[in-house]
Parts: C-alpha cells; structure tokens; sequence
C-alpha cells in the first residue's frame, strides 16, 4: 500500500554533503560575477520599480485624485497592497521563529531565504500607508512626542497600534535575520580574499571565532528572539485585522477576523516563498539543501492555512445569516452576486478550492504544478483583500451614495513598481549575502548530531 | 548501544484496583448527586449537566484531534503515549447518555424551542431555518454518530498495528485522519453553537467554534499531561521518556494557553469597541452583578496563573509544576464553560452551590472509569507503531 518506511527519520540534506562542499555552494553567487540572466532579471524588476517611481511621482505632482480612491470607497489600493505586502511578509517569521521553536529542522534550509522576504516584504508595505495618508510629511506625528502644536496620537485608533506592531516587527525581524548572519558573515571573512570585501565582513561578523562560548551565547539569543518574534508576528496581522474589525462597516465588523488574517498572512506568504525558492534552488544548484521534501512540507501548510480561511468564508457567510442583521446579510449576498462578484468568486476559487489539489501527493511534489497554486494562491489572497476592503465600501448604508470603485493606471502603476521593488530588493540579496544559513545547514547535515543511540 | 538493536521492554503493568475503585466510587457519588438534583430543581441540573456534556465533549474530541494531528504532522514525540489520548478519545462512547438528560430538558433551558416565542419575536423567526427541534437532533446524532465512528475506525487500526506492526495501518490512519480534519472542524463548531452559542439565541460570534475549540485542545493536553506523567513516573510505559517528553507537552499546553487568551481578548475587545447592543448585551450579562467577580476569576485561574506558571523554560519539563498546571487548567476549563452557560441560568448572580460542585465530580469519576475499563483491554504503547522507537528516543 505504501513504500514510505515510517520508522526511519528523512534526511533534511540530502546526499551527505561535505562541510566544504556546502559552504562552496552557497557561497559561490557571492563570489561569481553576475551572469547575463541576472542582469535581464534586474533590467525586468528595475523597469517596474520605475514604473511605480513615476506613478508616485505623478500622484504626488498631481495630488491623490489620480487614484481611485473616491467616496464612499475612501479606502482603495493602497490599503489592498498594504494588507497584501504585510501578509506576506508572515511566512519569514513563521519559518525562522515559530518553527524554530518547534524543533522543525527542516527549516534551516528556507529560513533565511523567508526572512530576507520578511523584511523586503514589510519595506514594500511600509509604502502604502506613508502616501495614503496624503501628505507624507506628517507621519512623524504618529509618534507620541511632546511638540509645539500639542499634537498627540490618538490611542484608541488601531490604525496607530498598526504603526507601533509593524515597526516592532520591522525591528525585530531585522535583528533576528542579522544574528542568524554573524556566523555566515565569519565564514565568508575567513574564505575571501578580497581586502575589501574582507573588510565589511569582518566589521558585521563582530569578531566571531565559532568557538564553543560564541555559539552558546548565539543559541540563547537566538532562542530568545525567536520567543520574542512568535507573539509579534500573530500581533502584527491581529492588528491589521483590528483596523477592520473594530469598526461598525459589515463585512468588516466580525470577530473571527484576527486569526482568520492570521492564517491567510501566512497562507499567502508560503505560496510567495515557495514560488521565489522553487527558481532559487534551481539557479544556484541548492537542490539537495532545498529538497523537494522541503517543498512539499510548504505545501502542506499552504493547505492547512487555505482551509483555515476556507472555514473563516464559511463562517462569515453563516453568521452572517444566522445574526439576523440586515446590513451583514446585505454586505455578503453583494459580495456573492453584487458588481464585485467576479472579485469574490476569483478570490474563493483562488484561496480555497485550488490548494485543495495539494491533497494529492503527486501535486504536491510536482514543481510546475506547485509554482501554479502557489501563483493562484497569491492572486486569491490579493483579491481577498480587495473584496474586504472595495465591496462593503463600495455599497455603505447609504445607498444613493453607493459608487462603483475602479483602480486607475496609476494605482496599477505603483502595484507594478511594489512588486519591482520586492523582486529588487530579492535579486541583491541573492549576490550580496548567502541565502541559505551556511551554519545552520551544515547542522543539521547527516551525522551532524550525536544522536541518542549514537551511529 | 546503536540505534537499531534498541529493543522496547514494554511489558503491560497492570493499574491498581484502587483507581478503578476511585473511579466507580466518584462516578457513583456524582450519579446520585445528579439524580437528587434533577429532583431538586431540573432545569438548574440540566444546565450542570451541560458544562458536563461539554466538558467531556472537549477531553474525547480533543484527545482524537490530537491523535489525528500526529499522524498527519508525522509527529514522533507523542508516539510513546498515544496510547493515553486513544483511551480518553473514548469518551466519545458515553457521551450520548450524559446528553439525554440535557436533550430532555431542553425546553426549559433554550429559548429558541418555545414555539410562542420564536412566533413573535422577528429574529428568532428568521433563525428557525437552523434553531428548530427536528434540525437540531439530527445535527446532534450526525455529530456523535461522526465522532464515534472516527474514534472507533482510527484507534481499532492503532491497536490492530500492536500485533501485525504494518506499516499500511499507518498509513491508513494518515488518510483517516485527513479526512477526520475537516469533519473535526465543522462538528466541533456547529456542536459549540447548538449546545452553548444558541442558550443565548439573539447573540451571534463567528469567533465561537474557534473559542470554544481553544479550551477543547487544551482540556484534552492536560487530562493526557498529567496521566502520561503519573503513569510514567510509576512506571508504566517502557523506559527512555525523559524530560525532553514533558517539555513537549509542557510547550503545547503553555501554547494553547496564549491561544485560548488570545482569541478570548480578541471577540470581547471587537465587540467592545463597536458597542453594539445586539453584541454587547451577551457581555454585559457576564460583567453585572456578582458575575463581574466571575468574568475576572476567568482571567486569573484560564490565563495569568497557568501563563506564570509554565512561562519558564524548567518549569515546562518539571513534572511537578505539569502535574498541578494540568489539573489547574482542567478546573480553569469547567470555570470557562460554567462562565458560558449559567449566565443563562441565572442573569442576577453567580449561582453556585452543591449542583456545582457536584456534577465536576460525576465528569471526573466517568473519565476515570473509562480509562480504567479500557486500560485493561489493550497495551498502553502502541508497540507495532514503527514511529515508536524514535518516539522513545526523541531529544529536542
């Protein structure tokens, strides 16, 4: 029935790898001058990000009437993007800190890949809410100092605990992401022969040796950060959702919507890291470090959360009904048959059915199918947003202000020049810092441990 | 010693005749308990009766949830006791007696079911689609008869494994579990919102299946912690659980702990904040009178004592600390369900007297004889399962 031989633990590397065969391999996009491909790859990116440059550009000559953002719908892409780019930013965390807790070894291979995604992630997002507001200037109010115009933040908005979650976040995920580098950073020092290469390096790996004390002192930290990181990133999209939620707007106003954005931040940021690292195994030969067992797992939790959401639909709708209020039945019977309808049934095909297939263990080891539903799931997780966000405003309680809201060319524009950005910034990464954590990796090689029972 | 000679000398212990005798002896004192308060004053019992059928609903259904969760994670750590969640899955089993008597009373108990009042009342009318007796007692039946039939195909091919040690059984039972997902999903929400939600028609909460499974999982860890570790410490399993073990647990209880708090935080703070009458009047219930000293003694025995208690890193792994923190947060558990449904019974005051007392002991006495009646029909490790020696040798 089944050749899997459950009482054997899988190899999380496979083949048995030398140590220095695996510092050779994840090293050499350091050390190999640029090829043609990434040039194309960076000219592609570049052009978007100058799409979305001139865009803003635009926007901030002309002012936000160049967007679609009208009454009723005062909320319009910007938001779209911003829940987008944030959620994906939730897969890095979940990797790096939340299975690390777990003892998940296969981790090691994907975490700081994800974590790089995490914070190039929340810099995109970062964008949106900076010129929504209109006049970028101002932002610096946000924060809670006494000034000459007696200006204070008002506290009960959830808009400003977003301000205070997401750069907390920020802020810890970046450090989170350097501690796991120190020991890569003197590992790239000690192989280089560049002066000034070793140079940088030896400044950011702060003089570690790999001695027994550095990496005892490391693991706490390192496990300390990882405790800290795990309530930040549930934090991060609760408050996300609370920016919803806590108003009176239906379809916004439910109280299953701080796990429910939970599960599709994450959701939707395995589908973007699974896509990203399917090509990044492939281009740097990493196939044995990135196994498709790997991959598969990410599968698994691309289904996992997917149904998550799946149940939160369901009970949106159901309680909806069940409530007996008017508005909230209004709200979701427009969102099936309403002129959003194409949204909402691109957004349920996408997010709930699609992954669906991953059940099916050959699709979920088959990489052009994986890459697919990956891309899908992002569609639908965008769209998601976008149904939040465009259909209850678009239909308030007003009905003779209700109004039909269309993104414009330059609320495209700067989407376009978001993802440019992202890919950008992954495209440096990638020949700038080794993608996969050398010491982690060598770690959990075969035979790394002692393990009980000995070899 | 390497790896692959290890042998598992797991030879059965049998549980001393005093735990049976403890478990006869509670389950008797709880029965007559029940029986002189339907007596008394039925519909106060049945809502007693109620926090029982939940309670007991959560211990089975987590402990099968939590089986079908190892299977599917591939999980190894918990392979050495699953034994001990199987026994308490079946619970399940009785769990359609100890509802009769609710059943029965439920007119007294649910608004909904008076005919007069759902005729005038607007709402209530527009809900009578899904509030009515005829649906209600076939979801129920669905639900148990769901429940029991899972419980009894996943475990028989556990226990099948002990003698033949195929592998296929696993996998078998990875399949089960997988489809058991999704119907653990939908059974447990749609149960949480017939048995509980609906004692208050009127309010609604899309957050309540998954409150009510937060407790649900973390009842079931801790009954499963704090037998694994009596019985390990006495022991009964074969040698090799180790401190990395309670950790384990420990860790998963700590979790859920944060999780029931989390969501808890999140449906009052929501309908706080928008202050709408059709949503707060259900919290209002819980914060007027005596019971404001209720909705605080929550907060304390369901989230800051077992949050300080298993915060540190040697508190997870000391059996001590896991033995009372397990035990506390089953009482915290019977606290948050008698916080649910008896602001139905009684909207003037916390009620408490005998009947509350009483009835928690008729839970505990028929979980203990349960797990006592089962205990001597099977082996309390799975010593077919193939995961089961790296189970024993798991270290963190």
């Amino acid at each position: 029935m089944s050749a899997v031989d459950y009482s054997q633990e899988l190899s999380v590397v496979e083949g048995k790898p030398s140590l220095r065969s695996i510092d050779d391999v994840i090293i050499k996009p350091l050390e190999s001058k640029p090829d043609k491909k990434f040039y194309i790859a960076l000219a592609v990116t570049v052009s978007m990000l100058g799409i979305g440059a001139i865009s803003l550009a635009l926007s901030f000559y002309y002012g936000t009437g160049l967007w679609g953002n009208n009454n009723p719908v005062g909320w319009g892409l910007p938001i779209v993007n911003f829940v987008f780019w944030v959620g994906i930013g939730h897969a890095g965390t979940l990797i790096s800190a939340i299975l690390f807790l777990f003892r998940q070894k296969w981790r090691t291979g994907i975490a700081r890949f994800a974590e790089g995604m995490t914070i190039f992630a929340v810099i995109t997002a970062l964008i949106f809410p900076a010129i929504h507001i209109g006049r970028p200037w101002l932002p610096l109010y946000l924060l809670p100092y006494p000034n000459q115009h007696s200006l204070w933040p008002n506290f009960i908005s959830p808009l400003l605990w977003d301000v205070f979650a997401v750069s907390t976040y920020f802020t810890v995920s970046l450090i989170f992401w350097y501690v796991g580098l120190i020991p890569d950073f003197a590992t790239l020092r000690d192989k280089t022969t560049n002066k000034i290469k070793k140079l940088i390096y030896s400044v950011f790996s702060m003089g570690w040796r790999h001695s027994n004390r550095h990496w005892q002192h490391y693991e706490m930290v390192y496990l300390i950060l990882a405790g800290f990181a795990t309530p930040l990133v549930l934090s991060v999209h609760t408050i996300v959702s609370y920016d919803f939620a806590v108003s009176i707007m239906p379809g916004w106003h439910t109280t299953i919507f701080p796990p429910y954005f939970v599960a599709g931040a994450v959701f939707s940021g395995f589908a973007m890291v699974q896509n990203v690292l399917i090509f990044i195994r492939k281009i740097f030969n990493f196939e044995h470090i990135i196994t498709l067992n790997t991959l598969e797992k990410m599968n698994k939790i691309i289904i996992l959360t997917g149904s998550l959401v799946g149940y939160a639909y369901a009970m949106e709708f159901f309680i909806a009904w069940y409530s007996g209020v008017q508005p909230e039945q209004f709200a979701f019977m427009n969102r099936l048959f309403g002129p959003y309808a194409w949204a909402y049934w691109i957004m349920v095909s996408c997010n709930v059915i699609f992954p669906q297939l991953f059940w099916f263990k050959k699709i979920r080891r088959h990489i052009p199918a994986m890459f697919i539903i990956g891309v899908l799931v992002n569609v639908g997780m965008w769209f998601e947003r976008f149904v939040i966000t465009v259909t209850s405003l678009s239909r308030d309680f007003l009905p003779s202000s209700w109004a039909y809201y269309k993104p414009t060319l330059t609320d495209a524009g700067i989407l376009i020049g978001s993802f440019g950005l992202f890919f950008t910034l992954l495209l440096l990464f990638t020949k700038t810092l080794p993608v996969v954590s050398i010491a982690e990796v060598k770690a959990v090689n075969d035979d790394a441990q002692p393990s009980h029972g000995g070899h | 010693m390497s790896s692959t000679s290890i042998k598992i000398d797991y030879t059965k212990k049998e549980l001393p005749d005093l735990i049976t005798k403890l478990g006869y002896g509670l389950f008797a004192l709880g029965l007559v308990i029940a029986v002189i308060a339907y007596f008394t004053d039925h519909t106060r019992a049945a809502y007693n009766n109620l926090i029982v059928l939940m309670f007991l609903t959560s211990i089975g259904l987590g402990a099968l949830f939590m089986i079908g969760i190892e299977y599917l994670m591939g999980a190894v750590w918990s392979v050495p006791f699953r034994r001990v969640m199987e026994v308490l899955a079946a619970v399940l089993i009785v769990l359609p007696i100890v509802a009769i008597p609710v059943y029965l009373n439920m007119h007294d108990m649910y608004h909904w079911t008076h005919s007069d009042v759902v005729a005038t009342d607007k709402i209530l009318k527009s809900k009578a689609p899904y509030l009515n007796m005829e649906f209600f007692t076939i979801r129920i039946a669905v639900f148990f008869l769901l429940w029991i039939a899972f419980y009894f195909m996943i475990t028989s091919n556990s226990r099948k494994q002990d003698k033949s040690g195929d592998q296929s059984l696993t996998t078998r039972n990875i399949r089960l579990s997988a489809i058991f997902m999704p119907v653990f999903a939908i059974t447990l929400t749609f149960a949480s919102i017939d048995w509980l939600m609906s004692l208050e028609p009127h309010w609604f909460s899309t957050m309540y299946g998954v409150y009510y499974f937060s407790g649900t999982i973390l009842a079931a860890i801790a009954a499963g912690t704090f037998i694994i570790i009596k019985m390990d410490e006495n022991g009964y399993f074969a040698k090799g659980i180790n401190k990395d073990h309670y950790y384990a647990l420990g860790a998963l209880l700590f979790a859920f702990i944060n999780f029931w708090a989390y969501i808890a935080f999140s449906q009052y703070m929501l309908y706080w904040y928008a202050n709408l009458p059709e949503e707060t009047f259900w919290f209002i219930d819980r914060w007027e009178g005596s019971w404001v000293y209720a909705s605080i003694f929550l907060m304390i025995v369901h989230f800051v004592v077992p949050y300080f208690g298993l915060l540190s890193q040697p508190s997870k792994s000391n059996p001590k600390v896991l033995k009372f923190m397990a035990l506390w947060i089953l009482f915290a558990h019977i606290v948050d369900l008698f916080w649910l449904v008896m602001p139905t019974y009684s909207k003037d005051g916390v009620p408490f007297g005998w009947m509350e007392l009483g009835f928690p002991i008729l839970a505990v006495g028929l979980v203990i004889t349960v797990f006592a009646t089962l205990y001597k029909k099977m082996n309390m490790m799975p010593v077919g399962d193939p995961k089961l020696k790296r189970g024993i040798n798991f270290r963190l």
